[in-house]
């Protein structure tokens, strides 16, 4: 089933045992970010957390750690909560097959009831912010679906954008938002800058789950983020338009703000605890006006805390992250079998393929570094053959054990790009990538004294099922 | 504008408030006019005292001339589009 909203899918997760009400009054700061810091060192299977009692608020609503487990992503999927990692990302694979599916235009969108314009926007009236980590230089949105337009060409839906990106408050009507390079809202912000355009954004708050992760998978410049939530959720995603800039927005959000960035101009903003699990510096950023604000009753905010990995962010940034890479290796080579792209949005990769030749396994290692995504990511990419599973990492750690000869099978290329905010460069933007080659050599590669692997016996598959039952029914 | 209070981040001492809690009286969210700290006056001390602020969050003038542009903006083309 899929969901239309934010509130549809948190009763889910309420009857599922997935949503943990914090009804005891709580402290803004730093109760409401610790509990979420907490809610992800519960493991695998976290509730969110739901708060409604907020000091110094009358009818504060705040939603943490939504997509924060793999028992929650699951469910976002529609999926049984105890679905396994590498089951979800095989379903997403399996559904990513359906896309492209056209969004839908739905009337009446509930976020149309109450609206805020001009100089009578304060959007501390309708979102209870709060602050996360104690560096932060202040209040963020940083769980919200932005829309834009290719400026150069507004009518291709293809080339429209719907990306989450940190946002920070910085007056009743005043935000910035951080377009990394290479991220597509970047290249809107710089084609309409080039001939000194502000450009029009919509900033969607308290979303379904799926628009979620849409908006934070790394798609191509081309594709439509709503293209692939109905593949995701089997069923076209209802959209409709902002009122002010008419740009196609989720039907069911909680809140939508619409402004501008405005064209050609910097201010201080940050730093931000980010999803490198490192601040990022205090940094010259651009600028947003609130034009307008639309908004339901009684509105959920949903946020999003992140810190020292793994928290929401990781879980939410995950299968969508392998599943893009995964698809377009495959395109290039079809011996690839899975990638695992889920540690820090893909600052490492591991690839497992059977290998054509001698130097094959290198040469998908360098097409990781030259994928979109791995433009900006992809820091250390590891390869490793087809029998490994790059999602257990044991057997990763078997393959770097005894499948890896410094001698050759490290290639380090110099000067790569990668995100400002990768903490490891030198130079914020600029790095060296590193290719770890961990599969077995074959010819005319005769490096090693590879003799005979040890494999499972015929007979163990049968064996792990008969186990399997006999655990169940103790 | 709030009178006596300094940014716990630059030591600035022009403070806007930018809103008060709903239920008045408990809280209020106050910004540094230098640079732009946003915070609540109800968080720890580690967040709104200047002297129990951590030295590793700390922002100086030169820090905020210098910081980095993020995107550069573009150079300006003529405009072609109608």
């Amino acid at each position: 089933m899929a969901y239309d909203d934010l509130g549809s899918f948190l009763s889910t997760l309420d009857e599922q045992g997935q949503l943990l009400r914090i009804t005891d009054e709580v402290m803004p700061e730093p109760d409401i970010a610790a509990a979420a810091n907490a809610a992800s060192r519960l493991g695998e299977n976290a509730p969110a957390l739901y708060f409604d009692n907020v000091k110094g608020f009358t009818d504060a609503r705040i939603a943490m750690n939504v997509h924060g487990s793999w028992a929650n992503h699951a469910l976002a999927l529609g999926l049984p909560k105890d679905t396994g990692v590498k089951a979800q990302v095989d379903e997403f694979i399996a559904r990513w097959a359906n896309f492209p599916v056209k969004p839908v235009w739905r009337d009446d969108p509930p976020w149309a009831n109450n609206t805020q314009t001009g100089e009578d926007v304060n959007i501390f009236e309708v979102l209870p912010l709060i602050r996360l980590n104690d560096g932060d230089g202040g209040f963020y949105l940083d769980k919200a679906a932005v829309v834009s337009k290719d400026p150069e060409d507004p009518e291709n839906s293809g080339k429209q954008n719907v990306g989450i990106y940190r946002i920070e408050v910085k007056g009743t009507r005043k935000l910035a938002l951080q377009p990394v390079p290479m991220h597509d809202i970047a290249q809107h912000l710089r084609k309409a800058e080039q001939v000194g355009d502000d450009l029009p954004i919509a900033i969607t708050l308290g979303n379904d789950p799926v628009i979620s992760i849409v908006a934070s998978t790394p798609m191509e410049y081309d594709q439509n983020e709503y293209e692939l939530a109905g593949a995701l959720r089997g069923e076209p995603a209802p959209i409709a338009k902002s009122p002010l800039h008419g740009l196609p927005v989720p039907w069911g959000s909680e809140v939508v703000i619409e402004g501008v960035i405005e064209a050609r101009k910097r201010e201080i903003e940050g730093p931000f605890g980010e999803f490198t699990g490192h601040y990022s510096g205090g940094r010259n950023m651009t600028v947003i006006r609130i034009d307008r604000i639309s908004y339901r009753d009684d509105p959920i905010f949903e946020h999003l805390y992140l810190g020292m990995p793994w928290t929401e962010i990781d879980y939410l940034m995950a299968a969508n992250t392998c599943v893009p890479l995964y698809e377009q290796l495959k395109k290039d080579y079809p011996e690839v079998q899975a990638v695992n792209a889920m540690y820090t949005h893909g600052l490492v990769v591991i690839v497992s393929t059977k290998t054509r030749y001698g130097g094959f396994a290198k040469a998908v290692g360098m097409r990781v570094l030259t994928l979109p995504h791995g433009l900006g990511y992809a820091a250390t990419v590891i390869v490793v053959d087809d029998d490994v599973d790059p999602f257990n990492l044991p057997q990763v750690m078997w393959a770097l054990s005894t499948k890896m000869n410094p001698a050759g099978d490290l290639i380090q290329v110099p000067n790569l790009p990668v995100l400002a905010l990768a903490p490891q460069a030198d130079t914020p933007g600029i790095v060296d990538k590193l290719i770890i080659d961990a599969t077995t050599p074959i010819a005319p590669d005769h490096r090693g004294n590879y003799d005979n692997q040890v494999h499972d016996l015929p007979e163990m598959g049968q064996w792990l099922t008969k186990l399997q039952q006999l655990a169940a029914n103790r | 504008m709030t009178t006596n209070v300094i940014c716990p981040r630059c030591a600035f001492d022009t403070i806007e408030q930018l809103y008060t809690s709903p239920i008045p009286g408990v809280w209020e969210v106050l910004q540094c006019q230098q640079c732009l700290y946003c915070w609540r006056t109800s968080e720890p001390a580690r967040r709104t005292d200047r002297d129990a602020y951590p030295d590793d969050f700390k922002m100086t003038v030169d820090d905020i001339v210098n910081a980095t542009e993020v995107p550069t903006i573009p150079p300006l083309l003529a405009k072609t589009r109608s």
